[in-house]
């Protein structure tokens, strides 16, 4: 099987590269590549909701935003907090957040639990700007980033970006391998098929409100993840982080990427962050651009980037290499 | 004999026209029990209610000593009653095996597990297997179903009936589009299936519900006209007047 | 805390002003929701879209009751050319690829039209006619309010008068509850949608226009208005007029009390209505679908 056999040496390669990422790059670089990890993964967890369950959560910056204040809020007042258990609150109330607002929307048609879930980040982005006491509004709140505890091995200074790009490196890999087993359980299983088609499922014995609520549970842990990592990386946090543009980032990596392949959603953040990057130093508009590009993949069905790779175009390749 | 369902009065109204009336009828244990009738008797609202598609406008539904009136679908699938239907109702872009898996995952209770990993499952994939080769679905085992033609399509949707091991089979036209042979293999089929179960059953072919049937129901109008043995309803006037008058 | 009952009166009146607009920009979008099943969340934009073409017309040409002629006519043409341009395309690909191109278009027009007219909100005055304010109840109310309520109920039974008794309106209604056994009718069903759609975006476009004058109007106002329809026709039920001018009345009347009692989450109360409705009555009030 040649074929997967390149696909272990790509990957091997992709994970040289990773690995040595910091040695090789510039400062810039080794920033981009940070947020690049970080949004690959909420994009990831986006699309457990929306490739793989079929619903449409418009207001998926809502479970990012939470992650990102539990984060700070946790740095700012339990300063001595092991970094590995913010990690873990964190985690835990991305999830609960989403549970709450899973039980009120996951019944709901396609279009309503779209609206209602952006409705419901709406609503956590007022709280955000109102209750200035916790949040301080608009202003947000500074921190610095903590040392890593290695219980018995010592500290980890987290000044340097190069430390945080190798724990970033290291928490979003772990979660997108729990994402991707997640995928092969029987729950998973349970997932997708409610999907391919809800009224079999029920009648096959699948609770199908149960199902979707547990994808959509499971799926906000990894959004808060991701936040969480967001505002420790920017040593920061305010409304930004769980405004309307965070949520339409989700929807706008995922569909760039592609939602029918697992690692579409990473395609897209890597797109969605350079993307920005370059266009911002042209424009300040760049928002349009990537809106004009996410309308035009979505018009022409184009299934987003990820098709570039498919296997047919890959056997094509292979298949002219060896001629 | 064992009564495993019992309908009593039961009624569906939908936007103020009542499509069933008082519907009262016992199932028992082991029986085939064909349900016949014209276009729009109600056959397929009467399984739709018990087997939780709808809920009932008044009336109640007994199984195994439950009262299942009202349950949603998949409490009553975990119950024992299984359905197939009418328009070919299964996972379309999953292999033959991946549709019988689900529903062997659902018999194992393993819908919410998120600890182990389904393609290691060595117990379930015996039991798919097993599955498969008792539809005789085994040469097509990888292949996805959508791309199956219509008479396997169906040999699909009876396996995933059959794969939960329920104590109630419900078929909602089983033969409906199919020709006169596959019709015949079908029939062997579910004779197989339905070994040691309980089968009530929606058909038009009428060699098959008299050849096959213990007891037939005749709904007609949302009504029960006559219920009985093949015999008795071939002999009833009201049934012949309603439906077999023609022929 | 006891307030002089002229203050209740006045927010009423505001709570009604308010809903009436909202009625406006939501008619459209329900209509079309029971027609097509699609909800076009582009339509808010239009409500945006009527407001700031209305500001450049007045700035170009001096006169506001030329904004209000033209502008919601441009806003039509938007709207229909949107309807054939993209909808049309994703009647077949289903639900998520409508909700997808809508809320992307919804989007770059908010970034058009903070590109072309910047962030800041718009400053429109009253026009001279309308200026000044009128005793009622012993307060004096802004007659530009009173007049925007006027002409806003003119407009809600123009609306209920033509559905009701004209022949379009009936073709209309018969659509939304049975869009195929129309066109089987040999109704020209894609003609009518079309009209609907254009209407709706010139009511939602005119909605805008009228606004601009008293409440502030910026780029953001799409997802805005976008949410307060949505909960209307949540709370109204899908597809039904009568439910989204009784729903919009109460959000109206519910945003404007709610500031008077805990100004701090009066913008919650719609949102916990829509909620509560979605608990106890998931079609809505007036639902039409089952």
């Amino acid at each position: 099987m040649i074929r997967s056999r390149i696909y272990y040496f790509l990957w091997g390669m992709i994970g040289l590269f990773l690995l040595l990422l910091p040695k090789v790059l510039s400062m810039i670089h080794i920033h981009l590549a940070t947020e690049i990890l970080i949004f690959a993964l909420f994009a990831l967890s986006f699309n457990l909701v929306f490739g793989y369950s079929g619903l449409l959560p418009f207001g998926h910056g809502a479970l990012f935003g939470v992650g990102a204040y539990v984060a700070v809020l946790i740095f700012k007042h339990f300063p001595g907090m092991p970094l590995l258990l913010t990690v873990l609150i964190t985690a835990l109330s991305g999830g609960l957040v989403a549970a709450f607002i899973g039980l009120f929307c996951v019944r709901l048609k396609a279009a309503y639990f779209a609206l209602i879930t952006l409705a419901f980040q709406m609503f956590l982005f007022a709280i955000a700007l109102k209750w200035r006491s916790l949040t301080y509004g608009e202003d947000g709140m500074s921190i610095t980033r903590p040392d890593l505890n290695l219980f018995g091995f010592g500290n980890i200074s987290m000044h340097s970006v190069q430390n945080v790009y190798y724990l970033t490196l290291v928490i979003v890999t772990i979660g997108i391998l729990i994402c991707y087993l997640f995928l092969k359980t029987p729950l998973g299983n349970s997932v997708i098929s409610v999907k391919e088609k809800d009224i079999r499922a029920s009648f096959l014995g699948y609770n199908v409100f149960l199902t979707k609520l547990a994808v959509y549970s499971f799926s906000g842990i990894f959004a808060s993840v991701a936040g969480g990592l967001y505002s420790f990386f920017q040593e920061f946090v305010n409304t930004a982080y769980i405004d309307l543009n965070m949520s339409m980032s989700a929807v706008f990596m995922t569909v760039i990427g592609g939602s029918g392949h697992f690692m579409g959603p990473v395609l897209g953040a890597a797109f969605y962050i350079i993307f920005q990057d370059w266009i911002s130093s042209m424009t300040q508009h760049w928002w349009i651009w990537l809106g004009l590009v996410f309308v035009l993949i979505v018009y022409f069905e184009g299934g987003g980037l990820i098709n570039l790779f498919n296997r047919e175009r890959i056997d094509r390749f292979l298949s002219r290499l060896r001629k | 004999m064992e009564k495993i369902l019992y309908v009593e009065n039961l009624s569906k109204d939908f936007s103020g026209l009542s499509v069933l009336s008082e519907i009262t009828m016992e199932i028992y244990q082991g029986e085939l029990h064909a349900v016949i009738g014209p276009n729009g008797a109600g056959k397929s609202t009467l399984f739709n209610l018990i087997t939780g598609m709808f809920k009932p406008s008044r009336g109640t539904i007994r199984f195994l000593d439950n009262d299942i009136t009202g349950w949603p679908a998949h409490k009553i699938a975990r119950l024992g009653i299984s359905r197939s239907f009418q328009l070919i109702n299964i996972f379309p872009n999953m292999t033959v095996y991946e549709n019988i898996r689900n529903a062997i995952v659902s018999k194992y209770n393993l819908r919410f597990n998120w600890i182990s990993i389904l393609d290691r499952h060595k117990e379930i994939a015996r039991e798919s297997s097993r599955m498969l080769e008792l539809i005789s679905l085994e040469d097509v085992r990888d292949k996805l179903v959508s791309e199956l033609s219509y008479g396997r399509q169906r040999q699909v949707e009876l396996a995933l009936t059959a794969a939960l091991n329920p104590v109630l089979i419900m078929l909602d036209e089983p033969t409906a589009g199919l020709s006169v042979s596959l019709t015949r293999n079908t029939i062997e089929l579910i004779k197989k299936i339905t070994k040691g179960k309980t089968l009530v059953m929606v058909e038009h072919d009428m060699d098959v519900v008299f050849n096959l049937a213990d007891r037939i129901t005749v709904l007609n109008d949302g009504r029960i006209l006559a219920t009985g043995s093949p015999d008795e309803i071939r002999q009833n006037k009201d049934v012949k007047n309603a439906y077999l008058g023609r022929k | 805390m006891h307030l002089p009952i002229e203050i209740y009166l006045v927010q009423m009146m505001h709570g009604l002003v308010y809903g009436m607009l909202i009625f406006l920009v939501a008619s459209g979008l329900t209509l079309v929701l029971g027609m097509l099943d699609i909800l076009n969340i582009t339509h808010a934009a239009f409500y945006m879209l009527g407001a700031y073409f209305a500001y450049s017309i007045t700035l170009q040409l001096g006169n506001f009751w030329l904004g209000l002629l033209i502008a919601p006519i441009f806003v039509g043409i938007i709207g229909v050319l949107i309807e054939r341009i993209f909808l049309r395309k994703t009647y077949k690909g289903g639900h998520l690829s409508q909700l997808l191109i809508t809320f992307g278009l919804l989007f770059i027009f908010g970034e058009l039209v903070r590109i072309i007219w910047g962030t800041v909100p718009l400053d429109v005055s009253v026009p001279k006619l309308l200026e000044g304010s009128i005793p009622f109840g012993g307060m004096t109310y802004p007659i530009y309010r009173l007049f925007i309520l006027c002409f806003s109920v003119l407009i809600f039974i123009g609306i209920t008068l033509v559905l009701s008794f004209s022949r379009i309106g009936i073709i209309i209604r018969a659509a939304v509850s049975d869009a195929e056994m129309v066109n089987a009718l040999g109704i020209n069903i894609p003609l009518v949608f079309l009209g609907v759609f254009g209407g709706g975006a010139f009511l939602a476009g005119v909605a805008g226009v009228i606004s601009v004058p008293f409440i502030s109007v910026h780029s953001n106002t799409g997802l805005e208005v976008l949410l307060d329809c949505f909960v209307v026709i949540v709370i109204g039920g899908f597809g039904s007029l009568l439910g989204a001018f009784i729903a919009s009345l109460m959000i109206g009347l519910l945003q404007s009390f709610g500031i008077l009692w805990i100004p701090k989450l009066a913008i919650v109360f719609p949102f916990l209505l829509m909620v509560l409705v979605l608990i106890l009555r998931p079609t809505g009030l007036f639902g039409v679908k089952e």
